[in-house]
């Protein structure tokens, strides 16, 4: 098992990852070719974050 | 552009696990977790669908009520059957199930019908991930690593069937060779011509590959060709040890089981270990098994029951306490590939709907198809058919003799004596000749119970 301190970095790093994803979404309305780019790289980042999810955080 | 500029250190192709986290957490933070997202999905459930948080007011629950694992057991079930009149409601063609807006669909599956009128299964961008997700667990697990050539003989149609395992192993970083519109023939030759390293498809479709490549083409699988991994779905085969057999010996590849289904996603799945069980997928989804006739929850290991299960983190169509009818047990003991996932011995046995009494007896079909494919003389292929002679209950099992093989008394006769060794009850015998029965491609239906009313 990868030890904690691991698994809490990458979980801040992807939720910085988030952050940057869901701003260029945001202005993203009149330009499919991000707009939806980006929409699926924030179902992927999802899925980062249920891969590190614990049941406290 | 290339990648490699920017790739600072090689993926470690040796790790067991594909998340590493998850697939070791120690019991209790497993089970943190699941309670966790289990009072996560219910809250979206209720909150988004008119159909989740009808049930559950009807029931007297509110997302609140559920504090520890125990509690889910207030949360009522859903079964296929109340799906199927939800979808003649708005939003078209999902009814009032549907969490998220139309416009966030983006894949569309159907169930196959096997058990009546089809279910629909939206899937957003983000279900999809998670789905293949599943896979990507799954196949790691098996071995399945970047430098496979992977070959996919399925219909790439509205069944969601291997779509999934498609999609996992491009994630993973294997090759995929979509085999859709293929006959089998042009499959098997595909397979040759490409050097296929692996392969997925239903046990029956597996063996039946075997047997037209032999008869048609003069190809040995095992020999001619270079499959050393197979993963099946679909039916319980993988995991009945005559199947799995005849699978590892056509083949000479190791094969692997995998439990899922549409409208729950790929939960269980056999390790590189082989540990004649499955893994259930604890990180995604909370298994409970119940008693098939009381409901009541089972505790002990060995005792088989229902599978009651919630898919963690599907959001569109969630799958919460959803009555599966598949009748597993699960085991206490550790698995040696050091996953603390609990295991499933045998994997799914049987179907709620198939597994019935006879004389008092109760009967899974799994165990007549495992002393079947034991016995050397006979081919794949066997019918069940259970009728009333009068008011008695009536076992006919008509089994094909292998190719070129002619009746014999003798193999009659282990065959009634085996069947009641495995299964305490008797049979009357038909040994067919090669080729008589049905063969089938995708989900096979060998077992006919003509005491129920309104039953193929």
């Amino acid at each position: 098992m990868p030890d904690n301190d691991l698994v809490e970095s990458f979980a801040l790093k992807v939720d910085a990852l988030r952050k940057l994803a869901e701003e260029i979404y945001s202005g993203s309305e009149d330009f499919p070719a991000v707009n939806r780019n980006v929409k699926r790289i924030l179902a992927s980042i999802e899925m980062l974050k249920i891969n590190l999810e614990t049941g406290s955080r | 552009m290339p990648i490699s500029p920017f790739r600072q250190r090689e993926m470690n192709k040796t790790v067991p696990y594909w998340n590493p986290y998850l697939e070791t957490l120690p019991r209790e933070k497993l089970e943190e977790l699941q309670l966790k997202k289990f009072r996560r999905i219910l809250r979206w459930g209720y909150e988004q669908s008119r159909f989740h948080k009808g049930l559950y007011e009807a029931a007297g629950v509110v997302p609140d009520d559920i504090r520890t694992l125990d509690d889910v057991r207030r949360v009522p079930k859903v079964e296929k059957s109340m799906l199927r009149p939800i979808q003649s409601k708005d939003p078209f063609p999902y009814g009032d199930c549907l969490c998220v807006p139309l416009d966030e669909v983006t894949a569309f599956h159907q169930t196959s019908g096997t058990t009546g009128q089809p279910v629909y299964q939206p899937d957003t961008w983000q279900d999809w991930e998670w789905w293949t997700e599943c896979w990507a667990t799954l196949l790691w697990a098996q071995g399945y690593r970047p430098h496979d050539r992977v070959f996919l003989p399925f219909g790439y149609n509205v069944f969601v069937a291997f779509w999934g395992a498609h999609y996992a192993s491009e994630k993973i970083g294997c090759e995929v060779v979509p085999g859709g519109v293929l006959d089998t023939q042009a499959r098997i030759l595909k397979i040759q011509e490409l050097k296929a390293t692996a392969m997925m498809a239903t046990p029956t479709y597996v063996l039946g590959m075997a047997d037209v490549a032999e008869r048609k083409l003069q190809i040995k699988p095992a020999v001619d060709l270079t499959v050393k991994r197979i993963t099946c779905a679909g039916e319980p085969g993988g995991l009945i040890p005559g199947t799995k057999r005849r699978m590892q010996e056509a083949w000479g590849a190791k094969v692997f089981d995998h439990a899922g289904a549409t409208e729950i996603g790929a939960w269980g799945f056999e390790c590189e270990a082989q540990p004649g069980a499955l893994h259930i997928n604890e990180a995604m989804f909370l298994a409970e098994i119940e008693d098939v006739e009381t409901g009541v929850l089972i505790t002990e290991p060995g005792v088989p029951g229902k599978l009651v299960i919630t898919a963690l983190d599907r959001i569109a169509q969630p799958c919460i306490r959803f009555d599966s009818k598949d009748i597993v047990s699960f085991s206490e003991e550790r698995c040696e590939c050091g996953r603390t996932y609990r295991l499933i011995p045998g994997g799914v046995v049987g179907r709620a709907d198939d597994i019935t009494k006879v004389k008092g007896v109760l009967l899974a079909p799994s165990a007549i198809e495992d002393v079947v494919r034991s016995m050397p003389g006979l081919s794949h292929e066997y019918e069940v058919v259970v009728d009333k002679h009068g008011d008695v209950d009536h076992i006919l099992l008509k089994a094909e003799l292998a190719e070129g093989a002619w009746y014999d008394a003798d193999l009659e006769e282990r065959l009634k004596t085996e069947l009641r060794l495995k299964t305490n009850l008797g049979y009357e015998i038909q040994l067919l000749p090669y080729g008589t029965l049905p063969r089938y491609e995708v989900k096979a239906r060998r077992f006919k119970d003509l005491r129920k009313q309104g039953r193929d």
